[in-house]
């Protein structure tokens, strides 16, 4: 019963110690610019990845949920602008940003329960659209279009947050624990139930599940893994905007997804430093205001060719230069 | 027990005013042609398709308006027509899923460790439907016959009082079904056992009152030996007008 084999962990640690000690090599742009970013979206992907992968379910709300905690911990962060004067810590505010973004989720898995494929997609792009819209024209809340500003994040053992440094780790440290997490609930017997609700979900039911209550539960795990994604999208932008939430960033989250492979968790940060790469050098190699138009080809041909995003062409690319690493994947998904 | 069941689907009267009580321990085949409403029926009992008519007892509670995975609880176990197993997890996996199922606290974020009593159990399952050989097998890569021992170990997973299985030896080769007919031959005594099977062979034998529907109803009952010379099911079998 494990999710990756002993060479797949192997693989893992090697790859998150060459990520701590890239800061050595690494100049300040990578740090936050690319690889910081990349793993805050990453991080709102993993969410997307974790429910289609595991659960069945293509959600488009989770940039909206994310937007719930950037939300939540601006209004209540002690910078915000306007100011407020029930302004609280730092550290208050986050976590409840993280009970907003749970319930957030939750409340779409209520949804889910009753609608499933198309009409999900449909459902939780208009919640999410419908979000974006609310902050922008609610002025006293979430400051209308001009969004909430100047929120510079928590101190870290007396260093700004807003620090490469501090950013870098701090965004590697919450997105290793979260894809760690993910890798653990996918073989605890919630995960595993979900996993039968993906395959057969009246199966699950005749078993004794409460399929309904399964479903609402992954949602508001995944919400909870969007907002931490929120909070530190917030930090990084030193705030929060409706168009930040808006429908081309809950695309953009969908594109990372897709790109980097729905197929296991890693993906989601796979296409996230794709996504991240192109949009800060397809200026340099082509023209800034095309990016759209670069990012949507590379959409369709990872679509056309490789249905299962960079991860899954890898994966061929091995079982075909190894056939027998095929046999080692059987029982590992 | 099954009282006046009724099942629509739009204006198609699937099950027609329905009746069957089967006594605890009891072994009951459901035999007829397709489209008799064999399956339809078992899903009414399950709570798959809820009964638009009559109610249905299970033990001497009314479950007519439970759901399925309430039913289960209570005691119900079945099969499918067509395998519907995990097929993205492992043999194990399916087991110990089904295990869960009948354990309190499902929502467990708690990782099975090498002892846990659910895990240990779902080997024993394995073992009993002779499956152990391929714990770690995915479900797709394994054998249609396989599958199916798959689908009654898990059937049996929560200890039922009631099993149901739905056509077992649905496209299994000769090779495959002796091992079926031996897996429900040794199914413990005093389960109570509903079976739907065309083949008679795997049927009769292990049925204490075979019930024959066609069309939505049930039309004989009957013990095994006197069914197969009833005038009525050799019309229905064998062609020719019911009396």
């Amino acid at each position: 019963m494990a999710v990756m084999s002993p060479r797949q962990w192997a693989l893992t640690a090697v790859v998150l110690a060459i990520m701590l000690a890239l800061p050595l090599v690494l100049p300040a742009f990578w740090l936050s610019g690319i690889l910081g970013r990349s793993l805050v979206y990453g991080i709102v992907a993993l969410s997307l990845t974790f429910l289609a992968s595991y659960g069945g379910f293509i959600s488009l709300a989770q940039t909206m949920i994310a937007g719930v905690a950037g939300y939540t911990v601006a209004i209540l962060a002690p910078t915000a602008i306007p100011a407020s004067s029930s302004a609280l810590s730092y550290w208050l505010a986050m976590p409840a940003a993280l009970v907003a973004a749970t319930v957030a989720g939750g409340v779409i898995g209520l949804i889910a329960v009753r609608t499933r494929d198309i009409y999900l997609l449909m459902i939780t792009l208009a919640l999410a659209v419908g979000f974006s819209l609310f902050a922008q024209s609610n002025i006293d809340w979430f400051n209308g279009y001009e969004g909430i500003r100047n929120i510079l994040g928590p101190d870290i053992f007396g260093y700004p947050f807003r620090t490469h440094l501090v950013f870098y780790y701090v965004s590697l440290t919450v997105a290793a624990l979260l894809y760690l997490l993910v890798l653990y609930v996918v073989r605890t017997p919630f995960g595993l139930t979900l996993q039968g609700i993906r395959d057969n979900p009246r199966r699950v039911s005749a078993l004794g599940f409460d399929v309904a209550l399964h479903r609402v539960a992954a949602f508001a795990l995944a919400g909870f893994i969007a907002g931490c994604g929120g909070v530190l999208i917030t930090f990084y932008n030193i705030g929060i905007t409706p168009s930040s939430i808006g429908m081309t960033a809950t695309v953009n989250v969908l594109v990372m997804s897709v790109i980097g492979g729905l197929g296991h968790p890693i993906g989601a940060f796979i296409g996230a430093v794709i996504f991240s790469l192109m949009d800060t050098f397809a200026a340099t190699v082509y023209d800034r205001n095309r990016f759209n138009t670069l990012i949507g080809l590379v959409f369709l041909v990872i679509v056309l060719v490789s249905p299962d995003g960079v991860l899954g062409f890898g994966k061929r690319l091995l079982f075909w230069r190894k056939p027998k690493a095929r046999e080692e994947q059987t029982g590992t998904h | 027990m099954a009282t006046h069941v009724e099942r629509s689907f739009g204006a198609l009267r699937a099950i027609r005013d329905v009746s069957l009580s089967v006594a605890a321990g009891e072994r009951r085949a459901i035999i007829g042609p397709n489209g008799a409403g064999k399956t339809t029926f078992f899903n009414t009992i399950c709570g798959d398709h809820p009964p638009t008519g009559g109610s249905i007892h299970l033990f001497g509670e009314d479950i007519t308006s439970l759901k399925p995975h309430r039913r289960a609880r209570m005691g119900i176990g079945r099969t499918y027509q067509s395998s519907l197993l995990f097929t993205g997890l492992t043999v194990l996996e399916n087991l110990y899923l089904a295990v869960r199922g009948a354990m309190p606290n499902r929502l467990s974020l708690w990782k099975a460790s090498r002892g846990d009593a659910a895990l240990s159990k779902a080997r024993l399952l394995a073992q009993q439907v002779r499956v152990d050989n391929i714990l770690e097998a995915r479900i797709d890569a394994i054998s249609h016959g396989q599958r199916r021992q798959v689908e009654v170990g898990m059937a049996l997973a929560a200890n039922p009082r009631l099993l149901m299985l739905d056509e077992p030896a649905a496209g299994l080769s000769a090779g495959e079904r002796p091992e079926l007919v031996k897996l429900i031959r040794d199914l413990p005594r005093d389960l109570t056992l509903i079976l739907i099977e065309h083949d008679m062979d795997v049927a009769l034998p292990h049925s204490d009152i075979v019930t024959v529907m066609k069309d939505g109803e049930i039309v004989v009952e009957n013990t095994p030996d006197r069914i197969v010379d009833d005038p009525v099911v050799q019309a229905i079998y064998l062609g020719g007008a019911l009396a």
